[in-house]
């Protein structure tokens, strides 16, 4: 019994010693996030590589969202300011290092939360280290729907689904046949790229052209591979079906391409689009004013929209013009800014820097927005992805591309049928 | 019929193109026994320095073909003369020349990306979208022109190669290089020579590529794999092997979308890559070098 005493003095102090981190640790980590001193925030996007343009676009959305969060000292968290330390590091447009660079910030640099790449292919791959790490992604960068029906908590998107682009657009031309300006049935040549969102545009088309029964009998489906270097054997399938409406998908290069041949080739179709391509500067740099002329276009948001929603939109434009030497802003680092906008808020309103606590804000979160409609949420039923309606332009002569649609923001009326097809 | 006749023309024309990417590539496997993975970023800076000629001193496309030709030559030459003539020589460098010119071609991509940022760019002259009456169609005239060019190089080298003490004598080097020293030919020079052509030429082909297509940084990997395509597919080291390939294969390639979803109709060349590569090694023009 007497050798016993020193042995239960040991473990008493080893309990009570084990007690004490017990509760320290404890400590550290339920109010833990109040005593932070900063909010780590993490992100890869391509800076290099064949996405490094459109990277850099959105880069510049993150850094004039986090110098405004810190212009004030930071965001506002459980009653004090905490200032944001965004790290944000080059992903070189590859899968593999966009999956690398997420697991270091996330297990390496501890960030507390992530902003995600651009481009579908690099956000669905970014993803799962997100999810499988338990850390929210809010990305502004992929909107293939396929990202967001894996059933993942963790992921928010504000990319609304490629197949509103195509549905969009059917809308609007819906609206010009039953002015009676196209005729019916119209015929569609659908070409799309073979990739998610050239499978969704067409699916978006698809669907609403089966709404209408027989009003759009598309009678060219016909994909191509990116980066095609001839489009003449498909060109000339579309010009022997006969189609009065050109739909297409491509990226900016194949656009390029595509519509050179289509010009060449002597086509013309009283509608033609190449889903969110042809109002870009590079396009009408590349084909010459004249050949873009009337190309209708799709895209997730723009500088228009200051001039008719006004509010948050307005803002964003004069501030981004004042950051970035009166540039204009396109729709790229609209998303960038606003991805990055929608987490800081969910941080605030979480009160705290958990992750838990700011995921569930963001899936309940409904805030006013600079994008289409004004309102920004993450629909559960679309897997967290935003769902909002693309707005509609045009190239008209003068080098003008005014929204055309929808009505709500149009800043002028869309010309159909293409009159280049009357000479 | 009008169908047949308008994938007819465009096959001829696609031809013209992959025939002028290609045979840079086969002259210097012909000679040197090297395959050159710096072409792609050479058609790539050929393309660039195309747009920068037309962009910043208003010159056309076609009238800086000498222009690209030297740079590109120079380029090569020098190439050849620092680092790639100091690789071993045979079977041996073989792995040694892949990982050597793969690296040239990082750097050339990574410094366009320095100089021009990733923006895709695209060259646009007045007749960027003009087109001839033809036969019932139109044809466009960038794509003739092409087409002209990829007529004039294989006739070029043909000259050059059978009708000059230049061209024998990279005949000669290029069937026994270790006879050609015996008898005073200097087979460094020759190889220099060779080298800078091979180069010159994919430059070329970038700048036709330009006139075409729009490019960034990262063309250049497309081409080469149908370049590869051609020059494997016509017999390695044949030049009229490469035109006829370039033919067999936009003919395939074009006419396939008669039977095929438009997508897979790339995926028919590497298909017959692998067919000619089973049951004919040497092409289908046999192992003739530079015949």
């Amino acid at each position: 019994m007497k050798d016993r005493a020193p042995w239960r003095r040991r473990s008493f102090g080893t309990v009570a010693l084990a007690a004490i981190l017990a509760l320290a640790a404890c400590k550290s980590r339920g109010p833990g996030a109040e005593s932070k001193t900063e909010i780590k925030i993490g992100a890869t996007l391509p800076l290099t590589g064949s996405e490094a343009r459109i990277g850099g676009f959105y880069k510049e959305g993150y850094d004039l969202a986090v110098e405004q969060a810190n212009a004030g000292g930071g965001l506002e968290v459980g009653g004090k300011r905490l200032p944001v330390r965004f790290t944000l590091l080059d992903d070189t447009s590859t899968q593999a290092t966009a999956v690398s660079l997420a697991d270091r910030l996330v297990n390496g640099d501890k960030v507390d939360f992530l902003l995600g790449t651009y481009a579908s292919h690099l956000v669905e791959a970014q993803s799962t280290v997100a999810e499988q790490n338990k850390v929210p992604y809010v990305n502004g960068g992929g909107g293939a729907t396929q990202i967001y029906r894996r059933g993942y908590k963790y992921l928010f998107g504000l990319l609304a689904p490629v197949e509103l682009l195509g549905s969009t657009l059917m809308q609007w031309i819906d609206g010009e046949q039953q002015a009676g300006r196209l005729p019916k049935p119209s015929r569609i040549a659908l070409v799309w790229e073979n990739t998610a969102h050239g499978k969704d545009f067409r699916r978006g088309v698809q669907e609403f052209a089966q709404q209408r029964q027989g009003a759009y009998p598309i009678v060219v489906d016909e994909s191509f591979e990116l980066d095609g270097k001839d489009f003449g054997a498909l060109l000339g399938k579309v010009k022997a079906s006969g189609a009065d409406l050109f739909l297409a998908d491509a990226h900016l290069p194949d656009y390029i391409t595509m519509q050179r041949q289509y010009v060449s080739a002597g086509l013309c179709h009283k509608v033609v689009s190449y889903g969110a391509r042809g109002s870009e500067k590079g396009a009408i740099d590349a084909l010459g004013p004249d050949n873009v002329l009337y190309i209708l276009s799709a895209v997730w948001w723009s500088p228009q929209l200051a001039e008719r929603q006004g509010g948050l939109a307005k803002d964003f434009v004069e501030v981004f013009k004042a950051k970035y030497g009166g540039r204009t802003p396109e729709w790229y680092q609209a998303l960038g800014y606003e991805t990055a906008r929608a987490l800081f808020t969910a941080i605030q309103q979480a009160g705290k820097v958990d992750r838990e606590a700011v995921r569930a804000k963001l899936a309940e979160m409904k805030i006013p927005s600079l994008l289409p409609g004004g309102q920004l949420s993450f629909a559960a039923d679309h897997g967290q992805q935003a769902y909002y309606p693309f707005v509609v332009q045009q190239n008209l002569p003068g080098g003008r591309s005014p929204l055309v649609f929808p009505k709500e923001v149009a800043l002028a009326e869309g010309v159909a049928p293409n009159p280049r097809c009357a000479k | 019929m009008a169908r047949l006749l308008d994938l007819a023309i465009s096959a001829i024309l696609l031809a013209g193109l992959y025939a002028t990417m290609a045979y840079g590539l086969g002259l210097i496997y012909g000679v040197l026994r090297v395959v050159n993975l710096a072409h792609g970023g050479v058609i790539m800076a050929g393309a660039y320095l195309g747009w920068w000629l037309h962009d910043r001193l208003g010159l056309d496309p076609y009238l800086s073909i000498p222009i690209v030709v030297v740079v590109a030559f120079a380029f090569g030459a020098v190439l050849y003369r620092v680092l790639v003539r100091h690789l071993p020589r045979g079977a041996a460098g073989g792995p040694a020349s892949l990982l050597l010119l793969f690296g040239v071609w990082l750097v050339l991509r990574n410094g366009a990306y320095l100089l021009f940022t990733g923006n895709d760019h695209a060259l646009r002259t007045s007749y960027s979208t003009r087109a001839l009456p033809f036969l019932g169609t139109w044809v466009s005239v960038n794509r003739v022109a092409v087409l002209a060019i990829a007529l004039v190089v294989p006739a070029a080298l043909h000259v050059l190669l059978r009708r000059t003490y230049l061209g024998k004598a990279i005949r000669a080097v290029a069937q026994n290089a270790d006879s050609c020293t015996l008898v005073g030919v200097d087979v460094e020079r020759i190889y220099t020579v060779t080298f800078g052509i091979g180069t010159a030429l994919a430059g070329l082909a970038g700048l036709l590529s330009a006139t075409l297509f729009a490019f960034n940084p990262a063309f250049g990997a497309g081409e080469l794999l149908k370049s590869f395509v051609v020059v494997v597919l016509g017999g390695l080291g044949s030049i009229v092997g490469t035109a006829v390939a370039a033919l067999i294969l936009a003919v395939i390639e074009v006419f396939a979308i008669l039977v095929l979803p438009s997508y897979l109709t790339a995926a028919v060349g590497f298909v017959m890559l692998v067919v000619v590569l089973v049951v004919r090694p040497g092409g289908l023009f046999g192992e003739r070098v530079l015949g």
